[in-house]
């Protein structure tokens, strides 16, 4: 009946103290960290969309500049630019954008106020006002994004 | 050992099956597995009285972890449908008709359900009270016979929060929610001791400032700690006096 | 004395049961330079011990018709409190008269806690009132008692605790599958690791039972009887925070009769009736019942009090199976067993019975006796030395 048993006759005793496997957050041993909202609350969703957002909005600013430059190229190349940022396709992008800088920048807010302790308890509060605030903006911003072409 | 295949609260009440897929996992083994049992339940079933049964009707090498079975001791923690909750106080019918029982995450896994709770309290940097004078307390007011009277603290050391928090999910260095609302509430009510190095503990990249206010924790503590909003309160506490006069704290 | 006279290297010795009493036995031994090994199936403190409602007993429940126990309470209530600094909300009790009858119950119950030495307070309604708001307003005297709550399973964990750090080894999801006996000589055990799903053998020089109600199983193993009855009884926890002081009825024993705060819960606790099974005790719905009727009599508010948890709990009592319908006429008191003297089986010892206040006592009784088999000369330290803080236990 003795099995692999030490001296002292605890079985697998190495095995044991061993420090065992950790599972991460999401289901299943996946590590998929931060990015895995399932079975989450809304808090992991804004965490998730203000990342997403974060790098979306770094991502635009390089664009952008890049953009710009064509000002150095000449007047028929910023033509040709406009051209394709009138199109349906590039001003819902630009509604996007806006969904981008709306929502990072009020949850940002959010995140601000409570993360250094001045309002801690009323951050629902906020995530509701700021939600509040941010679909009245978009929607008016995209009504006039489209309504200008 | 049990010989009947009974429910696990009496045959008289209404019955009906769910299937649960629980976690498998002995140290000789070379990855993680699913089993899966059908178990009969009723409408006070817990989630603690299923796993009891598969325990004792189907697996006896299941293993679980448990001891008070009424949410004081905070030892029988897992994830059901990637939730975090209390096995003896959550109801099988509030889950669904299959269940996935997984352990909590972000603690090594000892066997099974079981997790080995050294690196959650590895997290505290020193020995913490468990019991406070109620003047500290704001929820609580000593009635008019009595000057003050002594409270434990509501944290019940279940681990739900570290497993729920996503920081804590992407590294082990981050010292969690469970640790930072015990700073908090010790830099609160000092009790007579020298707290700087509690302060300076949590004044740390890795400490009070690596939290994102993803507020998971809050969602998932079964005792009402609202950690996320004392590790807010903490920020205040160590931030505020740099912004107002612009010295060092402490 | 046994054949089993002092020797080097240090005698060792095996605990079989992560309860209370093993964890405080571990503790006393491990003080008394003896090697201690100590095998639990689940979790410390997962059988009754965990699952109390956290009362740390002054005694007073026990004053008219069970003074020994009596004693015993208010002796250990003391020693805890000294040791294990920290671990209790040091609120006292009351004893609260709701009828007549319970007020004829006083003046015995006085008499009683002056016999065993516990320190009583009475006081008037309005007295009680202001301390206690929400008790029932129609009381008619109320005596307070030095009861203090716990927290059922970090208590003895610092006894765990403090063994661990001392040398002894705790294995839990570690379960004894058989003991090892030649010719009435227990030797060890074969155990089962459940971490890692392999079997083993320990060997020992006495291998003890401290499985609370399971010391039959374990017994029958040796090949002896041990006299226990199984006597659970069902708690329920409500949510809210009722009462900061225990409130106990003012009366000799009875289901529902004590309502012990929890952090933010209140426990309502408890009934009693017997059962073979330690593993299948069941939770009747009728005695969940009769804990809100009986509760809400010593404090209305437990009747609308939001429903937290309800489960049950053995009691492992001292007798023999033809005694006692309920279980509650038998002695709470404790009791160790060399069966060598009992039974002629060498190298094994039983000690059951008990409550949670009084596991370091019950401790030291046994290892008195472990120390006079093991020919070792050590006396009980565990009176004044102070335990680790719980979370030590989970340390290295």
């Amino acid at each position: 009946m003795s099995d692999a048993t030490r001296p002292d006759g605890i079985p697998g005793a190495a095995e044991r103290a061993a420090r065992g496997p950790v599972l991460r957050k999401g289901l299943g041993p996946s590590p998929t960290g931060w990015f895995d909202p399932r079975g989450r609350a809304i808090g992991s969703w804004a965490f998730a969309v203000n990342r997403i957002t974060g790098l979306g909005l770094v991502f635009y600013l390089y664009l952008h500049l890049g953009v710009l430059t064509l000002l150095l190229v000449g007047e028929s190349a910023w033509n040709d630019f406009l051209e394709i940022a009138t199109t349906t396709v590039f001003l819902g992008l630009d509604v996007l954008l806006l969904f981008g800088i709306l929502f990072h920048g009020l949850n940002g807010v959010r995140v601000a106020l409570v993360g250094t302790g001045v309002v801690p308890n009323r951050q629902m509060a906020l995530f509701m006002a700021g939600t509040v605030i941010g679909t009245i903006t978009l929607i008016y911003g995209a009504i006039h994004i489209f309504g200008s072409r | 050992m049990r010989t009947s295949d009974e429910t696990p609260t009496g045959a008289t009440e209404a019955m009906e099956t769910r299937r649960f897929r629980v976690f498998r996992f002995k140290r000789a083994d070379r990855a993680p597995h699913f089993d899966e049992f059908d178990v009969p339940v009723t409408a006070r079933t817990t989630l603690f009285d299923a796993m009891r049964w598969i325990q004792f009707n189907r697996d006896p090498s299941l293993a679980l972890r448990h001891s008070c079975l009424h949410a004081s001791c905070g030892t029988c923690g897992v994830r059901a449908n990637g939730r975090e909750v209390l096995m003896c106080v959550t109801a099988v019918h509030d889950l669904g008709r299959e269940i996935t029982v997984e352990p909590v995450a972000n603690i090594p896994i000892l066997t099974d359900l079981v997790v080995d709770m050294g690196e959650f309290y590895a997290r505290f940097p020193e020995a913490h009270p468990l019991v406070r004078e109620s003047g500290f307390n704001p929820e609580a007011e000593a009635p008019e016979g009595m000057a003050a009277y002594q409270r434990y603290e509501d944290c019940i050391e279940c681990g739900l929060c570290l497993s729920a928090c996503p920081v804590v999910a992407t590294t082990d260095r981050y010292v969690g929610p469970g640790a930072l609302a015990w700073a908090q509430r010790i830099l609160e009510e000092p009790r007579d001791e020298d707290v700087r190095g509690v302060h300076d503990w949590a004044d740390d990249p890795d400490g009070a400032w690596r939290c994102h206010a993803a507020f998971e924790c809050t969602e998932a503590c079964p005792s009402n700690v609202n950690p996320a909003a004392r590790i807010m309160q903490l920020r205040g506490t160590l931030a505020g006096p740099r912004l107002t006069r612009g010295e060092a704290p402490g | 004395m046994s054949a089993l006279a002092s020797r080097t290297p240090p005698a060792h010795v095996l605990i079989v049961g992560g309860g209370g009493t093993g964890g405080a036995l571990a503790h006393d031994l491990t003080l008394r330079g003896v090697k201690v090994t100590l095998v639990e199936r689940a979790e410390v403190t997962s059988g009754t011990t965990g699952r109390h409602h956290g009362l740390l007993h002054s005694g007073a429940r026990y004053v008219v018709g069970d003074q020994e126990s009596a004693i015993e309470c208010i002796e250990e209530n003391a020693i805890l409190r000294r040791i294990c600094p920290g671990s209790f909300e040091e609120n006292d009790g009351l004893f609260v008269a709701i009828t007549d009858e319970d007020m004829a119950y006083v003046e015995p119950f006085l008499k009683g806690c002056a016999d065993c030495g516990i320190p009583t307070q009475t006081l008037s309604p309005d007295e009680a009132l202001r301390l206690e708001p929400l008790l029932n307003p129609d009381l008619k005297a109320a005596v307070r008692i030095p009861d203090a709550t716990m927290d059922a399973m970090r208590m003895p964990l610092r006894f765990f605790a403090t063994a661990k750090h001392g040398g002894a080894e705790i294995h839990s999801y570690m379960e004894v599958k058989d003991l090892i006996v030649h010719d009435r000589v227990v030797s060890g055990a074969v155990v089962h690791d459940h971490v890692t799903d392999r079997q083993g053998e320990v060997h020992a020089d006495v291998v003890v039972n401290a499985t609370g109600p399971w010391s039959e199983q374990i017994a029958s193993m040796a090949g002896v009887d041990v006299p226990i009855r199984l006597s659970p009884g069902v708690l329920v926890a409500l949510r809210g925070r009722l009462c900061n002081m225990v409130i106990n009825r003012m009366h000799r024993s009875g289901d529902g009769d004590i309502v012990v705060p929890q952090r933010a819960l209140s426990i309502v606790g408890t009934s009693s009736w017997t059962v073979d099974d330690p593993d299948d005790l069941g939770v009747p719905q009728d005695h969940v019942q009769r804990m809100y009727e009986e509760g809400a009599k010593l404090i209305p508010a437990v009747k609308q009090a939001e429903f937290r948890a309800a489960w049950s709990a053995a009691r492992p009592l001292i007798g023999s199976r033809d005694q006692a319908d309920t279980g509650r006429e038998l002695s709470r008191t404790f009791k160790t067993y060399d069966h060598m003297e009992t039974d002629g089986v060498e190298g094994f010892v039983t000690i059951t019975g008990g409550k949670g206040t009084t596991l370091r006592g019950m401790a030291e009784l046994c290892a008195n006796v472990i120390c006079a088999k093991l020919g070792i000369d050590a006396e009980c330290r565990t009176r004044e030395t102070v335990l680790l803080p719980h979370e030590a236990y989970y340390a290295g």
